[in-house]
């Protein structure tokens, strides 16, 4: 019973508590900037989104999610603010209309393409390659004979 | 395959290369601004050197010119002569106001810079990134051009130097000084 203690004692020492804490302490508001933050691209960094960036751009960004969610904004008030000051640019996910489209599609009609050239061209593969003419196997000589035999008897 | 899917192949293949060649390989600083004839955000600030409070509302029925800047910005140490000289050029019109937009800076900073390089006009501090963000600002230097209606009529990234600065006196500002009708242009 001590030693069981003790071991529970060490187990719950060893538990990294600031990470408990940083759970608990994210309020709905702090899940909100992050989901906002997270749908829009640091326009410094590029291929980040302002939640991931450190930059000083991206962390103002998140003070302004922070803010409008103060004042009562909704998440795609939000983000209608970020796409007026910026574009389709700001979105992480660019948005399906117009020639964006492309964009979503483009990926699956290359897809469907390439496998078609693929098709055609392995099928025209097969057709084309001559197939070798069938030949009566070679008689087996006297010396191969005997070295069978000579292995399956031992 | 045949030649006639080969050349179709190839066809495809520079269509999509032609298609993304600006994404991949254009200037990643050009991003289109949604901002062009649009009503300019309006702000209120403390001034880098007074502390006074500045706000685009007191210039209202004038042609604004915005220039955002940090002392930690090469480009905007490129640019500064050319900014006093296009300063100079206009500032006895008193249809045109010229203001600074100090952005992500620290105010000692500010103040040293403007100590050195030299300031003729006034700079606004941008406290929290706010004026920035709405103006779609996304480095610096950035200048706007805000007519005598409140709208944002042409803006650029980058040095305001040589021809760039031809264009934006002789095409953007000129014009709007005489009240004449100009083509909004962007970088």
């Amino acid at each position: 019973m001590p030693i069981r203690l003790t071991w529970c004692l060490v187990a719950l020492l060893t538990i990294p508590l600031p990470l408990f804490a940083a759970v608990q302490d994210e309020t709905d508001v702090d899940i909100q900037v992050r989901e906002i933050a997270k749908t829009l691209r640091c326009t410094v960094c590029q291929t980040e989104n302002i939640w991931e960036s450190g930059a000083p751009l991206a962390q103002q960004m998140r003070g302004v999610i922070r803010d409008r969610i103060a004042l009562g904004h909704s998440t795609e008030e939000i983000r209608a603010y970020f796409l007026s000051r910026y574009g389709d640019y700001i979105l992480m996910e660019p948005p399906k209309h117009g020639v964006n489209w492309l964009i979503w599609v483009a990926p699956f009609l290359l897809l469907l393409v390439g496998g078609f050239f693929l098709y055609k061209e392995v099928t025209h593969w097969v057709r084309d390659t001559p197939t070798p003419p069938s030949q009566p196997e070679p008689p087996l000589d006297d010396q191969a004979r005997k070295r069978i035999e000579r292995e399956l008897e031992s | 395959m045949s030649k006639g899917w080969q050349l179709t192949l190839i066809l495809c293949l520079l269509g999509l290369f032609a298609l993304f060649y600006q994404g991949l390989w254009g200037d990643p600083r050009h991003i289109p601004t949604v901002l062009i004839e649009t009503d300019a955000p309006n702000f209120e600030g403390p001034d880098v050197e007074t502390g006074q409070t500045i706000s685009l509302e007191q210039f209202k029925g004038k042609v604004v010119l915005l220039n955002f800047w940090a002392s930690w910005c090469y480009e905007c140490k490129v640019e500064h002569e050319s900014i006093l000289q296009l300063h100079q050029l206009f500032k006895d019109n008193p249809e045109f106001v010229m203001l600074g937009v100090n952005y992500q800076d620290e105010l000692p900073d500010a103040q040293k810079y403007l100590k050195e390089y030299g300031s003729t006009f006034s700079h606004v501090r941008d406290l929290k990134g706010q004026l920035a963000i709405d103006y779609g600002v996304y480095g610096v230097p950035e200048t706007f051009v805000i007519d005598q209606q409140g709208k944002i009529r042409h803006k650029w990234v980058g040095p305001i130097t040589g021809e760039v600065y031809t264009n934006i006196t002789q095409k953007v500002i000129a014009p709007l000084l005489k009240a004449q009708p100009t083509t909004t242009t962007t970088s």
